[in-house]
């Protein structure tokens, strides 16, 4: 079959498509001097410049705070009422190949024995449109992790960006030919030439196999090297909020005495009062059991409990940390 | 939505009990009478409990499951929830999640003897297994319960103690720590593992249970091994924060190992694998 093309001018008729027919579309807009994920409802407000949007489209179906529950506080007892969630055709365009991989992740967690449905009717409606990296930074490291701007896992329509600006299309699951399909008017039959794709550079210096050894070898707990590299952390959690594969959350009520919400809030491992138990007892009492417990989740509890990737590669971490601590140089002095 | 993970049950609390300063006891049952007769649970599962408006905490069910009809908690006054939980009164409406986590097995120690070990607030959970074993009396051994506190005024369950003091078929030891006896004290005075040490319970056939302040657990299970006990005939259950109780939040955790989804009960076998994450 010809490719199908996804042209520049027709980038409006697919967003309307989609937001026509009940759906959200979610692209990559300037908000604030910043690339950032967000609703879009006209297609002149998305770039097309940029190496990857500041925040991950995890909360997409992982939203910042979500109400749980409803409950009213009466002199009789309590009236509960559980949310609902509205799943609705949610489309992300502009994803990176390497966030791609990070759904499959979030989904082990989510689903681990227990399903929490906020999250897999979310994901379940969710169209991940990746478009290949022409660009890259020096924060980039996909390609050290075992991905690359060709990896096509995850995404459910893969797109080549054309020297024209037009996207060569290809379907890669289900949900994306489905897609395609039902927003048909907005593709074209033909052929074109896609730009060249950007590869960052491996790390020579990191080996995975050889951190995933070291970190499962237990004695490194107690080793010097974790306050030594990470001392510098503040714990400011921002690099758990841009993290793809970042899942941990709160459970907290809001309201009044009398009525409120129950809800779910993003929370960091990072905070000084995530594990801090009622008796004043923290298991991870120094800022640099927390950071090792972060990267212990990226690079043994997801590839050893889920099989899957803790770490993707983005580089947002990296971006974002206000006293630039790079987790790559912690990859490299476990390879060692 | 039927299938909402974070949505509690409604319980009613039907009675309240005074266990020590600001501690407490629940006696809740569900508002759900079918759930009422078919909610069951194993000894050492815990549970989320709900003060609506001020959130949720996680305390292990403190009753047995032989008991049915209801289930107890016991926790201190402490923080936001727990200080919401102590301002209710009987007959008033709180939320239950549970029960989660896995639990002693009780049904693999028939025959054999057991010690219970256990310091402050850390009794409840080892209550559970005492009125488990308890109502089951006639599988097992000898029954031994160490069971300390700072002071006189911090025993929980006092009744209880006094029940068990009584019975000829369980042996007791209260002890306080220094400086917490009153005059009329006629237990022991010292630490929960010099304690057990003295008391010097056999270990030959028995099982071991211990739950306590982190430091207390330590030192039993030194003390332990130095009555002779093996690693797998000891047992703990590790308290560690939690939110959603079923492996999603993400702070329960010690090194790889999740105490909601793989714990709370483990033996000091596998606690000395863990990663040295307490």
């Amino acid at each position: 079959m010809a490719d199908r093309i996804l042209k520049k001018e027709n980038l409006g008729k697919l967003v309307a498509s989609v937001n026509g027919k009940g759906g959200r579309f979610i692209a990559p807009v300037l908000d604030a001097r910043q690339v950032v994920f967000k609703d879009v409802a006209r297609a002149e407000d998305i770039v097309s410049d940029y190496i990857l949007a500041r925040n991950s489209y995890k909360e997409y179906v992982f939203p910042q705070t979500e109400v749980v529950a409803d409950f009213t506080v009466e002199k009789h007892g309590v009236d509960l009422k559980s949310r609902e969630v509205e799943a609705r055709e949610t489309v992300v365009l502009g994803a990176r190949p390497c966030e791609a991989t990070s759904l499959s992740s979030l989904r082990a967690i989510f689903t681990w024995d227990y399903i929490d449905e906020f999250y897999t009717k979310r994901e379940d409606t969710l169209v991940v449109i990746t478009v290949a990296c022409t660009k890259a930074d020096e924060a980039c490291f996909c390609t050290t992790v075992g991905l690359s701007p060709e990896t096509k896992t995850g995404s459910d329509v893969y797109l080549l960006e054309t020297e024209s600006g037009d996207y060569i299309v290809e379907t890669m699951t289900e949900k994306g030919k489905a897609f395609v399909e039902r927003h048909k008017a907005a593709f074209t039959e033909g052929g074109a030439k896609a730009k060249a794709l950007v590869m960052p550079e491996k790390i020579g210096t990191i080996d995975l196999n050889k951190v995933g050894a070291r970190l499962k070898d237990k004695s490194h707990y107690d080793d010097q090297v974790w306050a030594r590299l990470t001392r510098k952390c503040i714990g400011c959690g921002a690099c758990t909020f841009v993290c793809p594969t970042c899942h941990c959350f709160d459970i907290t009520d809001e309201g009044t005495a009398f009525a409120g919400e129950r809800r779910k809030n993003w929370d960091a491992c990072q905070y000084d009062t995530f594990t801090l138990h009622a008796s004043g007892h923290n298991p991870r009492h120094y800022q640099y059991q927390r950071w090792r417990n972060r990267f212990m989740c990226k690079f043994n509890f997801y590839p050893e409990k889920f099989a899957s990737k803790g770490c993707v590669g983005c580089g947002r971490c990296i971006r974002v940390c206000p006293v630039r601590l790079d987790i790559t140089e912690v990859m490299e002095e476990f390879s060692r | 939505m039927s299938n909402n993970i974070y949505l509690p049950h409604l319980v009613t609390i039907e009675d309240i009990y005074e266990e020590a300063p600001d501690v407490r006891s629940f006696r809740l049952v569900f508002k759900d009478k079918a759930l009422r007769e078919t909610f069951d649970f194993k000894t050492g599962q815990f549970g989320l409990y709900s003060a609506f408006g001020l959130g949720e905490s996680t305390f292990c069910i403190a009753s047995a499951p032989t008991r049915k009809g209801y289930i107890q908690c016991t926790f201190r006054k402490s923080g936001r929830v727990t200080g919401g939980l102590s301002e209710l009164s009987i007959g008033d409406t709180m939320g239950f999640r549970g029960p989660y986590g896995n639990f002693f097995p009780v049904d693999e120690w028939k025959g054999k003897n057991l010690v219970f070990i256990a310091g402050g607030i850390g009794l409840p959970p080892v209550r559970s297994v005492i009125w488990n074993c308890l109502d089951r009396r006639e599988e097992f051994g000898d029954i031994t319960v160490v069971y300390g506190a700072r002071t006189v005024a911090d025993l929980v369950y006092k009744n209880e103690l006094q029940h068990w003091g009584d019975r000829n078929d369980v042996r007791l030891i209260q002890a306080v720590d220094p400086g917490g006896q009153t005059p009329e004290w006629q237990g022991k005075v010292g630490f929960v593992p010099t304690v057990l040490e003295e008391a010097a319970p056999i270990a030959e056939n028995t099982v071991a249970v211990t739950c306590g302040p982190p430091i207390m657990i330590k030192f039993v299970l030194k003390a332990l091994e130095k009555l002779g006990f093996s690693d797998e005939n000891v047992y703990t259950t590790l308290e560690n924060k939690m939110k959603c109780g079923v492996g999603k939040c993400g702070r329960c955790n010690v090194g790889d190992v999740y105490v909601c989804k793989e714990g709370p009960v483990y033996t000091a076998a596998e606690v000395k694998k863990m990663y040295n994450d307490f």
